[in-house]
């Protein structure tokens, strides 16, 4: 499976402590994709300009030419040739040049999971995120068969646009989905994030009919998605859910920035993005009014 | 609601709470402490921690003996009986408004770890400290059978080489009466005028003279042996407070003598009083910190869980008041109740490090495999620190040294040596260099304590020779008076005197890059590598980098690195062991630096883990900063690798988190997840320390010294450092917008 990165101890990917799974490639483009290494589906190089000492390591490593140095000990990086192979990625003694991807198989994933076994206890186990996990389904069910095997816990962190034919198995070993419900107004989805359609909602309802509990992960967007609209829907598809435990709202932040700079993407994170405290206030308010549970009420 | 039974209500450490007050403490942005104590308590706290104690002791910094006719001439333990007995006839007695214990240590120079006593302008004796008293016995004996005790024991060896510290012990019980006399006066005074006094003088006209018979009067006993050893300048420990006052508490609530309300707020006033040598100021390593831990959990000497309401008392006060003094540790187990790890947790993440944790089933283990006989492991405390020792009858001290120095210095040569590759053709032989360098060091460090040993003729051993008096400790130390040997020359049970390896991350790291670099991938000769190190990496830039960055360390559960601390760490302790003669001390192994990278640092050279000269290496027995690049788990599994059961008198273990990490439902089960996993796999002593915004700046400026930081996002968290500058602002943003007020900051081992 293709992997970006799997991160241990992590408090806030579901309960407990938790070993995330970052898989690569997503259906959807979002414009404020807080990941964006893990939406194309293959191997890209990333370029953190920080880092570089302009050793010039990469120069001779690369079968392509793809790398030079400038005339001021500036690097250059022509991704037009560059094949994904990873030779300056060795060569590159200061981590500047990062691969963001790496195949591994569920076996070597799931010893990575067991590893914080200990710590998990009763609720702690294994997040799978992305990237759109399920994009890779055959993969992430083996990866949650697995897991379950061994006694550990599975969440999977989803945009919900994935093939429904993966849910009846999918109700066989996940015992959480983090459910990233983006924008329930439809236009305004299909413009910020590509989604053609409702299959997320469609995907959510029959995990629901199964019995498989779920959060509703909202990402608040600042001058996006925060409306009465959209609260009214979360509000409205909450109720429709047998087994939603509670929402949650995620205010944007600009981490995928950097991450877009250093993959020679242009950077659509924007600061403006970020919501406003009043904003999540009053939109918190529609959905308390509506007798929609926030993750902030079951806490103590 | 007298004798109301907690048991009754599970929860009752939550329900009597009430809203606001008038004295806040520090706490991080996101939490709030609960408010439980009267204001007249809180009031006292916030004053206490405030300094305003503290700076009342720079007063009357010691007692003058310049008057004392023939002083010169007096033997050792007269000048010391003659400065205790001075001491309590003139030490100022301070009774605190609406103090609930009465007793205080008011001499200045007490803080400075001396019997504070001068002739001439200069001090005379120094103090003690790394010991937990022994306080059973004051309970139990109270002071008229501990007399008894000393006078049978001066009987007995009257005439003999023991009879001048038979003799100081009546001194100093007489000392001890004399200075306890005057708080009755002065609290007959008092109460004349505020009947608020009149409980605490009903308590000290009965103990500690006599056993205590309530709760109430059982702190004020431990409080007065504690307050009464500080005040002749020592720095004890207090051990197992809640297996020592649990029944107390049982029996009083229980007949409604005392309500569970009224027993936190004397439980407070023993932190609050605990706080008075606080005194503000740049101290270097903290103000705070006068080895005064105490122990709560864990099993007692029978094997049956001591976790009682004392326990969660114990917790509530910290929880409430932040209170730095006295740092907890708690005594965790597999089986440990699910409300104490609970507790536990809640306490820890409100951040200062005030409370750490022992593995006990680890710890016990260990003991009994070194030949502490079961009962005794069972009741371990610590040094007053985090050491483990048996508490009230162990001569402790620790001997650190720094491991890296050995390397470089020794083994390494300065990074100069004719024909390296020669002298190490493969990692087999540097690695066993460095182990035998290392056995002849630690061979070195105990060898030196021939000295305190008297030897016969033909070489058997005869006692300890005479070190400086210190009857007072030796008072409260078990097996001091009944042998007529002091603290210092063999009255204790255990004699230990333990070395402590410091900079082994940073050791086993250096290895580690050793065997990579230059015997499996053949990067770079070793002579080339040395040369590269003594120059100090110049001109060796990309080299450095590949050496931090390729390579992973010590502290991220890379099997292969760990293996080394493992082996290094088994080599020490062999070396410890084989000093143990069958007399006199034993040289347990342990663990720590404790600020001591600081000091090292200048002195240290570049290390081959690409560490440049003078550069402030790993803590403890933690990861060198920057190596930590998995997370806490990896933290603790990595150290978890290292052989603990060898390490007898401990390995401390740090981490640190941000309290974004630590927040809500989410956080305080990943808390009590890390505090499991510690146990399980078999952890020796960890603290979690939940740190805040100055931290964060610092992480901004120096991000290779704090990659374990950990920020909660948004609906997840990511390592600080791995955040780009925006980011790292706005939640250095957030942090900052906490309580400006003072305390909370818990002064690590």
């Amino acid at each position: 499976m293709r992997i970006t990165e799997i991160q241990r101890f992590c408090m806030h990917d579901g309960p407990g402590i938790r070993t995330t799974v970052f898989f690569k490639g997503c259906p959807l483009r979002c414009r404020w994709c807080h990941n964006p290494e893990t939406q194309r589906p293959g191997q890209e190089i990333m370029y953190h300009s920080v880092r570089c000492i302009g050793c010039g390591a990469c120069v001779s490593a690369c079968p392509n030419g793809c790398h030079a140095i400038g005339p001021e000990g500036l690097h250059v990086f022509e991704r037009s040739g560059c094949i994904g192979c990873g030779s300056c990625v060795s060569a590159c003694p200061a981590n500047a040049l990062e691969a963001a991807m790496r195949e591994m198989t569920a076996d070597e994933v799931l010893s990575e999971v067991l590893k914080d076994n200990a710590f998990y206890g009763a609720e702690g186990g294994v997040t799978l995120s992305g990237g759109e996990p399920l994009m890779q389904g055959g993969e992430a069910l083996e990866l949650l068969r697995k897991c379950k095997a061994a006694g550990v816990n599975t969440a999977v962190e989803t945009s919900g646009f994935f093939d429904p034919s993966l849910i009846p198995s999918l109700a066989q070993c996940v015992d959480l989905l983090l459910w990233d419900y983006k924008d329930a107004v439809d236009g305004r989805l299909r413009e910020w994030t590509g989604a053609a359609d409702r299959l997320d909602v469609r995907n959510l309802i029959a995990c629901d009919s199964l019995g498989i509990p779920s959060v509703l992960r909202c990402i608040m967007v600042s001058g996006v998605n925060i409306d009465a609209a959209r609260a009214e829907g979360i509000s409205s598809l909450f109720a429709r859910l047998n087994n939603c435990r509670y929402v949650e709202l995620l205010p944007y932040h600009p981490f995928g920035g950097s991450k877009q700079a250093a993959l020679g993407r242009e950077v659509t994170s924007d600061d403006s993005f970020i919501p406003s405290e009043q904003e999540l206030a009053d939109f918190s308010a529609i959905l308390a009014a509506n007798g929609t549970m926030l993750s902030m009420q079951r806490r103590r | 609601m007298p004798g109301m039974n907690p048991e009754l209500n599970e929860d009752l450490n939550y329900i009597d709470e009430r809203e606001g007050s008038a004295y806040s403490f520090y706490t991080p942005k996101g939490f709030s402490r609960p408010v439980r104590l009267s204001e007249e308590t809180r009031r006292f706290a916030y004053e206490s921690l405030g300094h305003k104690y503290g700076l009342d002791t720079r007063k009357t910094d010691a007692i003058v003996l310049d008057d004392e006719p023939g002083f010169e001439s007096l033997s050792p333990y007269e000048k010391y009986d003659l400065a205790v007995r001075r001491i309590a006839e003139k030490a100022p007695v301070r009774i605190c408004e609406g103090e609930k214990l009465s007793g205080a240590a008011t001499l200045g120079a007490a803080i400075r770890h001396v019997v504070p006593a001068t002739y001439k302008g200069q001090t005379i004796l120094p103090s003690l400290s790394h010991l937990t008293a022994d306080f059973d016995r004051i309970l139990t004996m109270g002071l008229g059978g501990l007399r008894a005790e000393a006078e049978e024991s001066l009987e007995r060896y009257k005439g003999t080489e023991k009879e001048p510290f038979a003799r100081s012990a009546v001194n100093t019980l007489d000392s001890f009466e004399i200075w306890l006399e005057r708080y009755v006066n002065a609290l007959e005074e008092a109460s004349a005028k505020d009947q608020c006094f009149a409980a605490n003088l009903n308590n000290l006209r009965h103990v500690p003279y006599r056993p205590a018979r309530s709760f109430y009067e059982a702190v004020q006993s431990i409080w007065a042996e504690f307050a009464f050893l500080r005040l002749c300048g020592n720095w004890p420990g207090i051990g197992r407070i809640d297996r020592m006052l649990g029944k107390y508490l049982e029996a009083d609530l229980s007949t409604g003598a005392v309500t569970y309300g009224e027993a936190r707020e004397i439980l407070a006033h023993f932190f609050i009083k605990g706080c008075e040598w606080i005194c503000g100021g740049d101290y270097g390593s903290g103000d705070a910190q006068h080895y005064q831990n105490l122990v709560i959990g864990g099993i007692d000497a029978e094997g049956r869980e001591v976790t009682n309401d004392v326990t969660y008392l114990v917790l509530d006060v910290i929880e409430e008041l932040g209170i730095s003094d006295f740092p907890t540790t708690v005594r965790l187990s597999a089986n440990s109740p699910e409300k104490l790890l609970k507790r536990t947790a809640e306490v820890t993440r409100l951040g200062g490090g005030t409370v750490a944790v022992y593995n006990e089933d680890l710890i016990i283990e260990t003991l009994t495999g070194y030949g502490y006989p079961l009962k005794d492991a069972r009741e371990f405390a610590n040094d007053g620190c985090w050491e483990v020792q048996v508490p009230g009858t162990t001569d402790f001290s620790y001997l650190p040294f720094d491991s890296l120095a050995i390397l470089q210095q020794t083994t390494l040569n300065n990074y100069d040596i004719e024909g390296a590759g020669t002298r190490f053709p493969d990692f087999e032989s540097l690695i066993s260099a460095y182990e035998s360098d290392l056995a002849a060091y630690v061979e070195l460090l105990c060898g030196g304590f021939n000295a305190a040993y008297r030897f016969g003729t033909d070489g058997e051993f005869l006692g300890w020779n005479p070190v400086f008096p210190c009857t007072a400790v030796s008072l409260f130390e078990r097996g001091c008076v009944e042998r007529g040997l002091s603290y210092l020359e063999g009255g204790p049970e255990y004699r230990i005197r333990s070395p402590h390896i410091g900079g082994l991350a940073d050791t086993v790291n250096s290895l580690y890059a050793l065997k990579k670099a230059v015997y499996d991938d053949k990067l770079v000769r070793l002579d080339e590598f040395l040369a590269i190190l003594r120059s100090n990496w110049e001109d060796s830039e990309p080299l450095r980098r590949y050496m931090l960055n390729k390579y992973t360390y010590y502290g991220a559960d890379n099997d292969e690195v760990d293996a080394i601390a493992a082996r290094i760490l088994t080599s020490f302790a062999d070396a410890c062991d084989a000093q143990n003669k069958g007399y006199g001390y034993r040289f347990p192994a342990g663990v720590s630096t404790f600020g001591r990278q600081l000091e090292w640092a200048p002195h240290r050279l570049a290390a081959p883990h690409g560490r440049k000269k003078g550069e402030v290496l790993a803590a403890n027995c933690s990861p060198t900063p920057g190596t930590d690049t998995q997370g806490a788990t990896a933290i603790v599994r990595s150290y978890c690798k290292c052989p603990l059961k060898r390490t007898v008198t401990g390995a401390a273990l740090d981490i640190r988190l941000m309290p974004s990490c630590v927040s809500g439902e989410d956080g305080l089960n990943a808390l009590i997840g890390l505090m499991r996993g510690f146990v399980s796999l078999g952890g020796f002593f960890m603290q979690i320390d939940v740190v805040d915004a100055a931290i964060l700046h610092d992480a901004q400026e120096h991000p290779e010294e704090h990659q374990t930081l950990s920020v909660r996002v948004s609906g997840w968290n990511a390592r600080f450092v791995t955040l780009n500058k925006e980011w790292q602002d706005m939640v250095i943003g957030q942090a900052e917008g906490g309580d400006k007020t003072f305390g909370g900051c818990g002064q690590c081992g």
